[in-house]
Formats: C-alpha cells, sequence, structure tokens
C-alpha cells in the first residue's frame, strides 16, 4: 500500500468538504413548520448554511435578497404559488438549483414544475436520504465546472461516467450496484432507511417484506466486492432500520 | 320477456278460458230462444188449425202427415192431458238423405160433439251439431281476431306509448357515475313517464354529486396525509440517524418507521386508485405491449432472481393498444408483482402474447383464487402485512377505464388473461 496517495485523497476529500461549508446555501419554502424544521435539521448536518421561509411573500422576499445553491419550493403555498416562485428564479437568470416539493404526486404538476426550468420533482412523503440524494444530483448538474467526480476515502465515483475506482484501480458494479454505491455515497456517514434504499434503486415496486430481504442481499454482494478490492469505506446494517456507510 | 309479450300472453290465456265460458252460455241461450220461438210457432199453428178443424170436419181425420205438417187423430173417449206437450225427435229427411231433428207439438182437443182427438204438429229445427259446429269456427275466428288485433295494437300503440319508458331505461343502463354523462330528454303524453324520467334524472344527480364528494374526500384525504406523513418519518429518520440508542428501542423506531411506510404506500396507492377513476390519466398514446412487457420483465429481473422464479415472454404476435402510459405500466407491472408475489422458489411467471390479448401464467399456491374478490379493495389471499390489497384493483379499475376484459382462472396454475377490444 501507499500510504501518500491515501494521504492525498483524504485532502482532496477534506478539500472539497471545505468547499461545501463555505458555499452550499440552502433555501426551504414550506408551509408547515414540522418538514421545515426536519429538513433544515437534516440540511445543517451537511454543513448547509439554510434558510426558510413559510409562504409566497416571505420566499420571494428571501428569493430577492440573496443567492442560494440549492431552493426547495412547497407547490402549495399560503398566497401563492411555489410555481410562481419558480418562474422568479428563472426570472432573475438565478444559478440556483431549484427542486419542486409537492403533496400532490400529479403528473401534470411534475410537467409543468420540469417545464418552467425546476431541476427535480419530489412528492411528499420522502425519505430524508432521497431528498440529499435529488439536492447533491442537482447541485452537481448544476455546477457547470466539471470537477464531478466524488470522492471518499479511496473510493471515486464518476456520476456521469458510471464508473468507480478504488485506488486508482477500476470496480466493475452492475446498474444496481452502482446506483447502491452511489446513493450510499451521497448519504455519507448518514443512516438511511432500508425502504429508502429499496425504493431508490428497485423504483416505487418494493411494497413487499420479503423485498427488503432482496435490499439485504444486494447490500451483502456490495459489501463483498468493495471488501475484495480493498476500499476504505464499508456499509454497516443499523438493526431494524437500514444501513449507514462509514 | 319483454312487457309487450308479457301482457300478450296473459291476455292471450285469458280469453282461451273466457271465450269457450261465453260461447257454452251464447249458445245454451240461443238454443233455448230458438226453441222457444219454435214452440211458440207451434202453439200457434195448433190454434189456426184447430179452428180450420172446426170449420172444415174434414180435417179432423187426417191421421198421415203426407205434405201436413201435423195429423190428427181421433180418440176413444176418456181423460187426456189439457196440457200441450213438446219433445224433439228425429225424422228422415229425403233433402238431405239423412235424419234431422224435429220439434213436435202433442195436443188433446174435443169438438163440438165432445168427441176426442190429438193433434201432434211437427216442426224442422235447428241442427245443434251443425250450430255447434260453425259456432265453434265462428269463436276461433274470433279468437284470432282479438288476438291479431290485440297484438297489433300493442305493437302499435303499446310501442308508442312506452316509448319514453324505453328511453329512461337506456339511459339507465348507460349510466356510469363519475363520468357526468347526460340523459336523453324524453317527451312523453303520459304524466307518470315524465314523472319517471324527472325522478330518474333527480336520482342521478343526487348519487353524482354523492360520488364526487366521496371521491373528493378519499382523494383531498390521501393528499392532506401526505405531509404529516412526511414530517413523521423524517423526524423518525433524523432521529434514529442522531440518537444512541441502544438496538432493542432502535429496533422500536424501525418498526414505527416501517409502519409509516406501509402507510405511505396504502395512501398513495389509494391516490392512484381515486386518479384513474377520475380520469385523471387522460393522455392516450400508441403502447406497443411487446416493448413494454420486455422493458418491465428486464427491470423486475433482479427481483425474479432472488426468488428464482423464472419469467419467460412468448411473443405470438405484436400488441399495439391506445391508451395512457403510465397505467399501461401499472396495469403490467401490478400483474407481474402480483404473480411474483405469490410464487414459489424455482416457480414460474410466463407472459404470452397473442393477437388481442396477454395471458400472464403463474406458479403458486395450489388452490384456485375466489375470481368474485380477489379485485376487490384490501382483499388479500393472505395475511402479509406488507401487502396493500390494492394492487388487483388499481389493475381493475385501470382497465374499466379502457374496454379491456380481465378473466382469472385456475388450472394448476394461477392464470390472469387480459383481452383487448378486436380492432
Amino acid at each position: 500500500m501507499f500510504p501518500e496517495t491515501w494521504f492525498y485523497f483524504e485532502l482532496v476529500f477534506l478539500n472539497l468538504s471545505y468547499r461545501k461549508q463555505a458555499i452550499m446555501k440552502v433555501l426551504i419554502i414550506e408551509d408547515e413548520a414540522g418538514l421545515r424544521e426536519v429538513v433544515q435539521q437534516s440540511l445543517e448536518k451537511e454543513k448547509y448554511i439554510v434558510e426558510t421561509a413559510h409562504d409566497y411573500i416571505s420566499g420571494f422576499e428571501k428569493l430577492g435578497s440573496y443567492d442560494y445553491d440549492c431552493i426547495l419550493i412547497d407547490i402549495m403555498l399560503p398566497n401563492g404559488s411555489g410555481l410562481d416562485l419558480l418562474k422568479e428564479v428563472k426570472k432573475q437568470k438565478k444559478q440556483s438549483a431549484v427542486i419542486i416539493i409537492s403533496a400532490k404526486d400529479a403528473v401534470d404538476d411534475k410537467v409543468k414544475g420540469l417545464d418552467l426550468g425546476a431541476d427535480d420533482y419530489l412528492s411528499k412523503p420522502f425519505h430524508l436520504s432521497e431528498l440529499h440524494a435529488r439536492i447533491k444530483s442537482a447541485m452537481r448538474r448544476n455546477n457547470h465546472n466539471g470537477d464531478n467526480l466524488i470522492v471518499w476515502k479511496n473510493v471515486t465515483l464518476s456520476p456521469e461516467q458510471r464508473t468507480v475506482s478504488i485506488d486508482n484501480n477500476p470496480l466493475v458494479l452492475n446498474r444496481k450496484e452502482f446506483d447502491l454505491l452511489y446513493y450510499f455515497i451521497i448519504n455519507q456517514n448518514r443512516l438511511i432507511n432500508k425502504t429508502a434504499i429499496a425504493e431508490y434503486v428497485w423504483g416505487d415496486h418494493t411494497d413487499q417484506a420479503d423485498n427488503l430481504d432482496f435490499v439485504y442481499s444486494q447490500i451483502k454482494n456490495l459489501r463483498k466486492k468493495l471488501k475484495d478490492s480493498n476500499a476504505e469505506i464499508d456499509i454497516q446494517a443499523v438493526y431494524g432500520i437500514g444501513y449507514k456507510m462509514t | 320477456m319483454k312487457l309487450q309479450n308479457y301482457t300478450l300472453r296473459y291476455l292471450a290465456i285469458t280469453l282461451l278460458l273466457v271465450i269457450p265460458i261465453w260461447a257454452g252460455i251464447f249458445y245454451v241461450l240461443i238454443l233455448d230462444e230458438v226453441y222457444d220461438n219454435i214452440d211458440d210457432d207451434l202453439k200457434n199453428s195448433k190454434i189456426i188449425i184447430i179452428r180450420h178443424a172446426f170449420a172444415d170436419k174434414k180435417l179432423l181425420n187426417s191421421p198421415e202427415f203426407g205434405i201436413n205438417k201435423f195429423t190428427i187423430k181421433p180418440l176413444p173417449k176418456g181423460h187426456y192431458p189439457t196440457k200441450d206437450t213438446f219433445f224433439s225427435t228425429k225424422e228422415f229427411m229425403e233433402y238431405d238423405n239423412d235424419d234431422e231433428p224435429i220439434r213436435i207439438l202433442k195436443s188433446f182437443f174435443k169438438d163440438e160433439e165432445g168427441n176426442q182427438y190429438e193433434l201432434i204438429i211437427k216442426a224442422s229445427i235447428v241442427e245443434e251439431d251443425e250450430l255447434l259446429q260453425d259456432l265453434f269456427l265462428a269463436l276461433i275466428g274470433l279468437y284470432v281476431m282479438l288476438v291479431i288485433s290485440i297484438l297489433v295494437v300493442n305493437h302499435l300503440l303499446l310501442k308508442k306509448i312506452w316509448k319514453a319508458f324505453y328511453v329512461v331505461l337506456n339511459n339507465l343502463k348507460e349510466i356510469k357515475l363519475g363520468t357526468g354523462s347526460r340523459l336523453k330528454t324524453i317527451n312523453s303524453p303520459i304524466d307518470e313517464f315524465n314523472t319517471l324520467a324527472k325522478e330518474v334524472e333527480k336520482m342521478l344527480d343526487r348519487n353524482e354529486s354523492i360520488y364526487s364528494s366521496q371521491k373528493q374526500f378519499i382523494e383531498n384525504a390521501s393528499h392532506e396525509l401526505q405531509t404529516p406523513l412526511a414530517i413523521s418519518i423524517n423526524k423518525l429518520e433524523l432521529f434514529a440517524e442522531n440518537s444512541t440508542l441502544p438496538d432493542e428501542q432502535m429496533m422500536e423506531i424501525g418498526k414505527i418507521t416501517d409502519t409509516l411506510n406501509r402507510l405511505t404506500r396504502l395512501n398513495k396507492s389509494l391516490l392512484m386508485l381515486s386518479k384513474i377513476e377520475n380520469q385523471q390519466f387522460s393522455e392516450e398514446e400508441n403502447i406497443n405491449f411487446n416493448e413494454l412487457i420486455s422493458i418491465i420483465t428486464e427491470d423486475y429481473s433482479d427481483l425474479a432472481d432472488f426468488k428464482k422464479v423464472k419469467i419467460t415472454v412468448t411473443e405470438n404476435d405484436s400488441l399495439h393498444f391506445k391508451m395512457n402510459k403510465g397505467l399501461a405500466i401499472a396495469l403490467i407491472s401490478n400483474l407481474l408483482k402480483n404473480a411474483l408475489i405469490h410464487n414459489y422458489p424455482e416457480g414460474f411467471v410466463k407472459f404470452i402474447i397473442n393477437k388481442n390479448e396477454i395471458i400472464i401464467t403463474n406458479s403458486g399456491n395450489n388452490a384456485p383464487l375466489n375470481s368474485a374478490v380477489i379485485f376487490n379493495r384490501f382483499y388479500r389471499h393472505t395475511t402479509t402485512n406488507e401487502s396493500t390489497g390494492l394492487g388487483l384493483s388499481i389493475v381493475k379499475s385501470i382497465i374499466n377505464n379502457y374496454s379491456i376484459v380481465i378473466e382469472y382462472s385456475f388450472t394448476g396454475d394461477h392464470q390472469f388473461k387480459i383481452n383487448f377490444p378486436k380492432k
């Protein structure tokens, strides 16, 4: 092994984290206090600077006064529609990534939102891990600087190329395994609910208990591959709840 | 049986009973009247003959009928009944070359000298059997004519009268709650039908509003539940992440989260159902089911491999149908999911695509399902906690939106056959 290389990757990681801490600003425009609170707490754990607005008017004011890297907008707001706020963001030609959050899982709303320039659409209820994945994907897509590799410890993952390398040695993963690893890396150090994993990787068709066993078996495979290629990251099971990558 | 024919049947049977009874009475009465008439005539002849006999003594001795219609015979003295007697008998008639019925009047009288005579007068009467025959024929004629005329009246008049009723009936047949179907108006001269139509319309409006408010309620309730569910799930997720609880307590939190996730799925399925029923999936495109099935089976191949179930697709023909893409996906994936869930290791799921049908066969429990209830909401064959019991009702409501038919059959394996309308 080459400790120098490890050191180099640590540095890159720290550097990236530092940049994240310094830059990422998120605005939550959501009228439900409970949801606003929990999303804020969860995002703050990611070292984002989080601001909140509880209705259309306060959302509009915040949009006018500050720049954000990512804006979460609920469609149904008191005294206005979130879609109008989205239009406002686009009018101001801001570089913010916008994610629409709606209780209405309606295709119309989704299409309308995406047509108006939203980067993503998330219907309530969602898992926090899913929210993080969406925010990171949206910000990454929105950030045209090209540096899109995700590096953690000795693992480097390219979301665009869909490749993974460990200590610069390519690791061959199938489609689902890659999705799984990507989800874990984006939610590093966070506890991910097993249902959230199932929904992310296998879509909406996971409403059976044995599908969670299925998730378990897929994770077991991924763990084995990571271990075999000496990855410094590992997936831990948190009994009864889900998994955590450390 | 149609209303018209129904009344006609009863009328025909009633007439069949009434007419012979009436005919019998009529026959007796007529016969009685005829005899009465003839008897009167005979009595009249008697008076005339006796009067002539008093004038012309020769007549008193005419024992043979000859060309006359009477005989007078002298009788020895004695007591004879003073009352006339009438009776019917038969006599040979040359004209007919047959015995014909005649009516006889037998009377006794005395001349001026007190000699006793017997007078017999005969008159030809109606032939009863022929009368009966004629009457019978006439009655059959009458019966047929009555039935025909009732039939004609039924067909022309009743049809016209009941037309409004049939319009109402058709309206009722075509009513589909939730589609906002309107009723055809009727304009009948009959008050009852107009009232009926009005009441049906009122009832429909009432039902329509109840139905839509109920649908709206389910949809709103499901929507409103999303946010509290989101808050609860997210708070628990964050709590689990932040806490350093012992394993048993983490386990409990995990169980609560699982339950909330189940509630979320249930809620989403209900929303999906009410959206399908509200026809909110209106966008349609031509779906290539061969392609769709191969994509979906590919999506599920990991799960199938894990469950050691073999999925095969046999394409005998290509199947295209115009419908909403999301619904087509939901239709096939719900059926596939169902076939995978109720299966066993080393089992199979077979898709057969024919010209106008898709057949999905899967191995599974060795007992047929109750096809009357499997499409019902919340019907569960097994008591799996994780199943919402809404998958097949989603299938059913998708199918109800198009003119597709689904049939379940059991031949050792479970089979769902989807029949698409022929083009």
